[in-house]
């Protein structure tokens, strides 16, 4: 980046290459200036990713803190206007990699609106996604966790962390056939029900995860050097937030109880019960709290869900009856993950010319979405993930525009880091938890 | 949203419509940075959520902004149309300060030059990217540029038979060609 690195090297530049150390610290000694700019990244262990910080130190102090990003834009708003509806899923999947079900989910919610079919998506499809975003949300909440204590010189949560992720992780390889990419959730329900076991699997996974957080909160929650570390460590209150747009667990922890969950409930939320998670202290202990309620308060919801998939919704279907729209969603779950539903191919090969001709065009050319554009948000782990979904009565998207929380948030750590430590910086990215997949689409 | 107010304030310079359950209201460029200040400190749109922009070739760019009102939980899209010849808008940095990375990346992925933006420079793109990408008129050319090592089709990226028809990779002309000829 031409521009900031100009920036960066204003002043005079101090390089030790073929020179004493004696004679650099004379040198520095002729000047007034006591300025030290240092560049962080991008390829720093703790900078989650490509990220690549500017920072401007005067002594200790960050007098100014300037992000780069773009390391690792890969273009895939562009890419979907070249691709069906359906075969968008698996594009927006891999954005925010720690939160895969979460962009499925704002992606085909924007995609049902213009189909006008949120009300026809089926119970069970809408329970499953309910599941599977709180689980997601669990899992990308312990790598926040677990990162941020290695961050700050502490392996154990690293390891907590990560251990207890690959319960999530098995959870959703038994369901999707993969550990991450799923394209699970698809327009109009989920790409195929729960296998059996499902039920048994997820329910010992219940008791097991709480067990967990609480072994989490005994780590961390009073650890002295934690604390230290953390309260009233790169302060935003709620007018910053508003300024800059700040979403999800940065603002719950400057008070204010905005969850898309409650306040424009989509996929059902309004019939769970659970509480939202806030605290008044605005720095990165509330934050660090917020994110452990929210993880005890997705278990509850989770065992809600489970009930209604296990209890009323049992048996029924999960992808929407439009034979237009609903791709086949009988498939059995094969060894590679993927696999095809024997009675699906006998019919369309066998018994029904229609039925091939409808299946053929369905996977190859898609189908149409009326002309218009939508807004559809929810509540990800890191914020609001909203997608602007644009069609001009096409088989493929016209534009799709994502409100990635991370982008969004990322843009607040200039407010959190200048005034503060060197050492504070690390603790402040840390606590907004960008995940640069996200950041840079 | 209260309608009434804002058709008293701009009369027949914005249009209110109502799609999807979205409240959106188009305004000329001129008008854009009064409207944005207008929902902010009149309509209690406090909360900057997003800016981006939609490519309408042959004549304009729209830009879009969302914007949520937390106290009474409701959401406007405001939207405005440059056109495509001399893509000028001003900053809405002075309203929403969140609006500055929106803006670059509008800036950058359409071309739309947000006047008196504080540090209008690329955001994402690699240093000396040439072009706009998310413009219509912008080819996805890195297939052809190229191979793609997953290639499974006859004839694609230079695997299979020659005598197969050619399939070129989504969103290149007709008319390009594959590297192999």
């Amino acid at each position: 980046m031409s521009t900031s690195y100009d920036e960066a090297t204003e002043g005079k530049v101090y390089s030790v290459n073929g020179a004493d150390w004696d004679q650099v610290v004379a040198g520095a000694r002729d000047t007034e200036e006591e300025r030290l700019v240092v560049n962080m990244g991008p390829q720093h262990p703790s900078t989650h990713g490509v990220l690549r910080l500017v920072l401007t130190l005067d002594g200790e102090t960050v007098t100014e803190a300037r992000g780069v990003i773009g390391y690792l834009h890969t273009g895939i708003e562009k890419n979907m206007e070249y691709r069906t509806w359906t075969q968008g899923t698996t594009f927006v999947t891999r954005m925010d990699y720690l939160s895969p079900i979460f962009n499925e989910t704002a992606y085909c919610l924007g995609v049902e609106k213009l189909l006008g079919i949120t009300d026809r998506v089926p119970e069970r499809a809408q329970a499953i996604r309910v599941m599977m975003m709180e689980l997601n949300r669990i899992a990308s909440h312990l790598v926040a966790m677990g990162t941020f204590g290695m961050e700050l010189g502490a392996t154990t949560p690293f390891l907590f962390g990560y251990r207890d992720r690959e319960l999530v992780m098995d959870l959703f390889e038994y369901i999707t056939g993969l550990r991450m990419n799923h394209a699970y959730i698809r327009p109009g329900g989920v790409s195929v029900d729960l296998p059996a076991g499902t039920v048994d699997k997820v329910g010992e996974f219940l008791k097991e995860m709480t067990k967990r957080i609480k072994d989490i909160r005994k780590l961390l929650d009073e650890n002295p050097v934690y604390v230290r570390r953390t309260r009233d460590v790169a302060y935003l209150d709620l007018t910053g937030c508003m300024a800059l747009g700040i979403t999800g667990p940065i603002l719950r922890a400057a008070g204010l109880p905005w969850d898309l969950r409650k306040s424009q409930p989509y996929c059902g939320y309004e019939t769970y019960e659970f509480d939202v998670a806030t605290e008044r202290t605005c720095d990165v202990y509330g934050r660090y709290l917020v994110r452990m309620r929210e993880m005890e308060e997705s278990l509850k919801i989770i065992e809600q869900a489970l009930d209604r998939i296990a209890g009323p919704l049992k048996g029924d279907p999960v992808m929407i009856e439009d034979k237009k729209i609903g791709w086949p969603a009988q498939l059995a779950l094969g060894p590679d993950g993927f696999g095809n539903s024997p009675d699906h191919i006998a019919h369309i090969m066998g018994t029904s010319m229609e039925a091939l001709i409808h299946h053929f065009k369905l996977v190859t050319e898609g189908f149409r979405v009326p002309a218009g554009q939508a807004y559809a948000s929810i509540e990800s782990p890191r914020g609001e993930l909203g997608a602007h979904v644009v069609s001009d009565g096409g088989t493929r998207p016209y534009r799709v525009h994502f409100r990635e929380p991370s982008f969004c948030n990322l843009q607040s750590f200039p407010a959190m880091a200048e005034g503060g430590q060197v050492a504070d910086v690390i603790a402040a990215v840390a606590s907004i938890d960008p995940v640069m997949g996200g950041v840079d689409r | 949203m209260n309608p009434a107010r804002l058709v008293e304030r701009f009369g027949d310079r914005a249009s209110v419509s109502e799609s999807y359950g979205d409240t959106t209201i188009d305004v000329a460029p001129a008008d854009w940075i009064e409207l944005l200040t207008f929902v902010r400190d009149d309509l209690g749109y406090e909360f900057f959520d997003w800016l981006t922009g939609v490519d309408e070739p042959p004549d304009a760019f729209q830009v879009v902004a969302h914007v949520y009102n937390p106290v009474a939980s409701e959401r406007l899209l405001l939207r405005t149309s440059v056109p495509r010849a001399d893509p000028h808008l001003p900053t809405a940095v002075g309203v929403y300060r969140g609006a500055n990375w929106h803006e670059r990346e509008t800036y950058e992925m359409f071309g739309v030059i947000f006047d008196g933006h504080p540090h209008l420079v690329p955001l994402l793109l690699p240093d000396g990217f040439e072009g706009h990408p998310l413009r219509k008129e912008f080819v996805l050319a890195a297939r052809v540029a190229k191979p793609w090592p997953g290639a499974k089709e006859p004839g694609e990226s230079g695997h299979g038979a020659p005598s197969r028809r050619k399939t070129l990779p989504p969103g290149v002309p007709a008319d390009w060609g594959t590297p192999d000829g």
